[in-house]
C-alpha cells in the first residue's frame, strides 16, 4: 500500500480536521485545502474515513428507522452490497451501498428511529486502512447544532451579569423541589434564553435527580428512560424486530406517555375519518351456534382443525355473495359491488390492529380458509404483510368472542361499507326451554350505501347459514 | 485511412486525462497489446469484426480512465439523490460503461449520437464535463442545459440526448442520418436504444426507410436484460434483437468488452458509410435498478447481479486484461483511480454550491434566434419578459 501512495506524500493526521474520538478539538481552527471542502457524505479524502448518510429511499421520506444492520464492523463492503435495512415512510427499504471499503464504525445501532436524512449513520473507511482507529468525521450538523444551542445558554450567562437567570415560575418551583443549587446547569431553551418548566425536566431526567421535599413520602424517583439499545447488533438478530414504544414517566404526577409508532398513527387518522365521515349504523341478531359447534367438532375428529372464525367467515362469504350490495365499495358518490368477496379478518398485533385479507373467501373451503387465516395472522404478528395482502377487502369481521366479550360494535374500514362484531357464544334458554348456544353478531353498515333492509337480509342470511351449516357445503 | 486520421486528431481533445503525464514511467511496459476479442454472432453479414484488437498505452488509460469517470460519476449522482440534492428522474448507467466508451472510441466529432435516457455516460463521452453533469443533474447554472433539463434532457454538439419516450429517439435518429447523407457529410449517426423499446413499432418504420435509402445509421440495441423490470424473455418473442433488422444487417457484441465495442463500432461504421444502415445488439447488464426508484432487486437475484459485478464488470474485466499484458502498471491505475475520486468529488461539491439560473431565464430559449425586442407574456398577462 505504501508504494501506491508513495510521491502523494501522507498527510499528517494533526490537519485533517476531524474529530478524533480521544482527542477533542473545540477551536477547530484546522485549515483545510480550498480544492477539498468539507462536503457532507462525499468527500473522500485520500487517508481519511468516509462517511455514509442517512439517503432518501423515496422522493417523500424525510427520517426513516434502521430496521437491521447487514454488516457488522469490520466487515468489507463491495459496491453493490446491502448495508441495512431502513423502515421509510412507504415500507422497508434495503440500502445498497456503492462505495467499496471497510465498515469501521456503526454510528446508529438496529432500531435507531427518526434518523434524519443525512444524519451520519455509519463510517467507512478504504481497504488496508486500520477500520478499529477510524476518526469519526465531524458532520456540518452536528457542529451547528452545537453552535445553535451553546447561543442560548451563553447568552444568559453573558447578557446578565449576575448569576439572574431567566426562568418561569414552574421552572423555579421545580429547581427549588429537585434542589438544582445552581440554575446555569439547566440548558436553556425558551425564548430568550428562558428557562422552561421542560428544559428543567428534562434535565431532572437526565441528571436522575431526586425531589428532597419530605412532603410527598412516598415519591417513587424517577425511572431512567426506557432507552432504545445503543450497542451494536449481534449477528444472530432476528429479522424485523418490532420496537416496543418506549415510556416515559414523568416524575412530577406520574402520567405515562405512550409513545406512538408510526402504524398506529395512521390507524389513529383512520378511524377518526372513518368514525366522522361515514354514517354508521347498527343492526345485531342472535345465532343458534350449536350446529356450527358440532360440524367443528366433527372437522376436528377427523383431522382437519378449524376454528369457529372459520365458519363465520365462510358463512359471511355465503351471504355476502347473495346479498352483494353489502360486498361493496362506497365510492365517494356511487356504490361499488365488488366483484369477489375479500375478506379482511381483523388481527391484533403489538403495534395495533391490522386486517389481512382472505381473498375469494365465498370460493374457498373450510380448511382453506383456516390455513389462510392462520398464516395472514402469523405473518401480520411478525409485520411481514405485503401492501396487497392488507390493502382492499370488500367487508371486514372482527371477533372478540376469545375475551369473552358478548356484543360491541366495530367501526367501518373505509372504502368499504359495512364490517360485522363477532360476540362470544353464551349459554341460553332457547323458545323451547332447551339450553342453546347464541352468538351474538352486530354489524356496523354506511346508511349512504346500505339501507336496513338490505342490512338485515344479510343478517338473516347469515343466521340461517350459522345455524344450518350444511348449506355452506353447496 | 481517412477515418482513422480523424480519430487521431479528435484523441488529443478527448475529456479528462492528461495522458503525457503517464509516459514516463518506472516499470517496464509494453506501449501496444493485442488481446483476443469474443467472436461476434451475425446476421445477414458474411465476415464481422476482427476477432482481436490491438490497444496502444495511451488508449488504455485513457478507456480507464473514461470508465472510471462514469462509473463514479453515476455513483456519485445516485448519492446525490439519496442526499435529495438531485429530484426527479434519474437513470444510471452503471455497468454500461463499455458501451459508450467503446464506440465514442471509434467515432468522430462530427458523427452524430442520440440516445434515450440513460444517457449520462454518454454525455460525458460525448465531451461535457462531469462538473456540467452532475451540475445539471442538481439544477444550476452551471448544468449543460442551465438546470432547465435535468437528468433526461442533456444535449452537446453532435449528441442529441437525452430522450424520455420509450424508443422515440430511433425515428429521430435515422432523420439524423438521412440530413448527413442529404448533406453529403462523411458521418454516421448512432441511434442507441435498449432492449425494453426494441418491440417499439417506430423502430420498424425507421429500419424500413434507413434501408429504403440506405441512411448511414448505425441501429444500436443496449441489451441489459430488463426492460424496467421485464427480463427479456417475458418481453419478446425473438430476444435476438440484432436480427430484428430483418433487411437491415446485424451483429451481437459483448457489450462489457470495450475492445468489443471498439472493434465492433469501427467495423459499423465504415459498413455504414459504404452500404447503409447496419445494427448492433451490444449485451450488457445495469447493476441499479431501472431508475432511482427501483431498487433493482424485486425482479433478478442479488447473486446475479453479484455475479456480473465480480465476472463480467468491464472496468474490472479491462483493468485485469491490461494489467496481465503489461500495457500499464498497477500504481498508474491507482492513480487513475485517485484523479477521477478527486475529480468526480470537486465537480459534486462545486455543482451543490453553484448558483441556479434566475427566474428570468424562463422565458429564454423558446425561438434559436428572437429580435432583440421580442417578449413573452407570462401567467398574468400585464407580465411581458424580454426572451432571448
Amino acid at each position: 500500500m505504501a508504494s501506491a501512495f508513495g510521491h502523494f506524500g501522507r498527510r499528517s493526521i494533526q490537519f485533517t480536521g476531524f474529530r478524533r474520538i480521544l482527542h477533542y478539538d473545540p477551536c477547530n481552527i484546522v485549515q483545510r485545502s480550498t480544492s477539498e471542502i468539507r462536503s457532507f457524505h462525499l468527500n473522500r479524502n485520500v487517508d481519511a474515513s468516509i462517511p455514509v448518510a442517512m439517503p432518501a429511499l423515496s422522493p417523500t421520506m424525510t427520517e426513516g428507522t434502521i430496521v437491521k444492520w447487514h454488516k457488522k464492523e469490520g466487515d468489507p463492503i463491495s459496491p453493490g452490497d446491502m448495508l441495512c435495512d431502513i423502515q421509510t415512510d412507504k415500507a422497508v427499504i434495503t440500502f445498497d451501498i456503492e462505495e467499496e471499503g471497510i465498515l469501521a464504525k456503526i454510528l446508529k445501532a438496529e432500531n435507531s428511529k427518526n434518523v434524519k436524512i443525512g444524519s451520519m449513520i455509519a463510517v467507512m473507511v478504504e481497504e488496508g486502512e486500520d477500520w478499529q482507529n477510524a476518526e469519526i468525521p465531524e458532520s456540518s450538523e452536528s457542529s451547528s447544532e452545537a453552535s445553535t444551542s451553546s447561543e442560548p445558554s451563553s447568552a444568559p450567562s453573558a447578557g446578565e451579569p449576575t448569576a439572574r437567570i431567566r426562568m418561569s415560575p414552574a421552572a423555579r418551583k421545580m429547581m427549588e423541589e429537585y434542589n438544582i443549587s445552581s440554575p446555569q446547569t439547566v440548558p436553556a431553551t425558551g425564548p430568550h434564553g428562558m428557562v422552561n418548566k421542560g428544559d428543567v425536566l428534562k434535565y431532572i431526567q437526565t441528571q436522575h435527580l431526586t425531589k428532597i421535599d419530605l412532603r410527598k413520602a412516598a415519591q417513587v424517583p424517577p425511572s431512567p428512560q426506557k432507552s432504545t439499545p445503543t450497542t451494536p447488533s449481534t449477528p444472530t438478530s432476528s429479522p424485523v424486530t418490532r420496537v416496543p414504544p418506549s415510556i416515559t414517566v414523568s416524575p412530577e404526577g406520574g402520567y405515562q406517555d405512550i409513545e406512538t409508532t408510526n402504524m398506529r398513527r395512521v390507524i389513529a387518522k383512520r378511524l377518526t375519518e372513518s368514525k366522522t365521515m361515514i354514517p354508521h349504523s347498527y343492526v345485531s341478531i342472535e345465532c343458534k351456534v350449536d350446529a356450527a359447534m358440532k360440524l367443528r367438532k366433527k372437522f376436528i375428529a377427523s383431522g382437519t382443525k378449524i376454528s369457529m372464525n372459520d365458519i363465520i367467515v365462510k358463512a359471511a362469504g355465503y351471504s355476502l355473495q347473495r346479498v352483494q350490495k353489502v360486498n361493496s365499495h362506497w365510492s365517494g358518490d356511487s356504490i361499488q359491488i365488488q366483484p369477489t368477496v375479500d375478506i379482511s379478518v381483523a388481527v391484533a398485533t403489538d403495534s395495533g390492529l391490522i386486517t389481512p385479507i382472505v381473498r375469494n373467501a365465498a370460493e374457498l373451503s373450510l380448511s382453506q380458509i383456516s390455513s389462510t387465516t392462520k398464516a395472514l395472522a402469523v405473518k401480520a404478528r411478525d409485520g411481514k404483510l405485503q401492501p396487497q395482502e392488507f390493502q382492499g377487502g370488500s367487508f371486514t369481521i372482527s371477533n372478540l368472542g376469545m375475551f369473552g366479550i358478548g356484543e360491541f360494535s366495530a367501526i367501518i374500514n373505509p372504502p368499504q361499507t359495512a364490517v360485522l362484531a363477532v360476540g362470544t357464544s353464551v349459554l341460553k334458554p332457547s323458545a323451547e326451554g332447551k339450553p342453546c348456544s347464541y352468538l351474538t353478531v352486530k354489524m356496523s353498515y354506511d346508511s349512504r350505501a346500505i339501507d336496513e333492509t338490505e342490512a338485515s337480509q344479510f343478517l338473516e342470511k347469515f343466521q340461517q347459514v350459522m345455524e344450518n351449516p350444511s348449506l355452506l357445503m353447496v | 485511412m481517412f477515418s482513422l486520421t480523424l480519430r487521431q486528431i479528435s484523441r488529443n481533445s478527448f475529456v479528462g486525462a492528461n495522458v503525457s503525464a503517464f509516459n514516463v514511467s518506472k516499470y517496464s511496459t509494453v506501449p501496444e497489446a493485442t488481446l483476443d476479442i469474443q467472436k461476434c454472432t451475425l446476421h445477414k453479414l458474411e465476415h464481422g469484426p476482427p476477432t482481436q484488437a490491438t490497444v496502444t498505452r495511451e488508449d488504455a488509460i485513457r478507456f480507464y480512465w473514461d470508465m472510471r469517470t462514469v462509473r463514479r460519476m453515476e455513483t456519485m449522482a445516485g448519492n446525490l439523490y439519496k442526499a435529495k440534492q438531485i429530484r426527479g428522474f434519474c437513470h444510471l448507467y452503471s455497468g454500461q460503461e463499455a458501451v459508450c466508451v467503446g464506440m465514442e472510441s471509434s467515432i468522430t466529432k462530427d458523427d452524430a449520437v442520440i440516445t434515450a435516457y440513460r444517457a449520462h455516460g454518454w454525455t460525458y463521452v460525448r465531451g461535457v464535463a462531469p462538473h456540467a453533469i452532475l451540475g445539471e443533474l442538481t439544477g444550476r447554472a452551471s448544468g449543460c442545459a442551465k438546470g432547465k433539463g435535468g437528468s433526461m434532457h442533456m444535449y452537446t454538439k453532435n449528441f442529441y440526448g437525452g430522450n424520455g419516450i420509450v424508443g422515440a429517439q430511433v425515428p429521430l435518429g435515422a432523420g439524423i442520418a438521412f440530413g448527413l447523407k442529404y448533406e453529403n457529410k462523411p458521418n454516421i449517426c448512432v441511434t442507441l436504444y435498449g432492449d425494453g423499446a426494441a418491440n417499439q413499432g417506430q423502430l420498424f418504420e425507421a429500419y424500413n426507410m434507413a434501408k429504403l435509402w440506405n441512411l448511414p445509421c448505425v441501429f444500436v440495441c443496449e441489451n441489459n436484460g430488463y426492460g424496467m423490470g421485464t427480463s427479456v424473455e417475458r418481453a419478446s418473442a425473438s430476444t435476438d434483437y440484432y436480427s430484428r433488422g430483418d433487411y437491415i444487417p446485424g451483429m451481437r457484441i459483448d457489450g462489457m468488452d470495450v475492445l468489443a465495442v471498439r472493434e465492433a463500432t469501427k467495423f459499423a461504421r465504415e459498413y455504414a458509410l459504404n452500404n447503409g444502415p447496419i445494427l448492433i445488439e451490444a449485451a450488457t447488464y445495469r447493476y441499479h435498478g431501472h431508475s432511482m426508484s427501483d431498487p433493482g432487486t424485486s425482479y433478478r437475484a442479488r447473486e446475479e447481479i453479484k455475479e456480473m459485478r465480480e465476472t463480467r464488470d468491464p472496468i474490472t474485466v479491462f483493468r485485469r486484461k491490461i494489467l496481465e499484458c503489461n500495457l500499464v502498471t498497477p500504481e498508474e491505475l491507482k492513480k487513475v483511480d485517485i484523479e477521477v475520486d478527486k475529480e468526480i468529488d470537486k465537480a459534486a461539491d462545486q455543482a451543490k454550491k453553484d448558483p441556479e439560473i434566475p427566474l428570468g431565464e424562463l422565458y429564454n430559449n423558446i425561438y434559436i434566434h428572437p429580435d432583440p425586442d421580442y417578449t413573452v407574456r407570462g401567467c398574468d398577462p400585464s407580465i411581458r419578459v424580454i426572451s432571448h
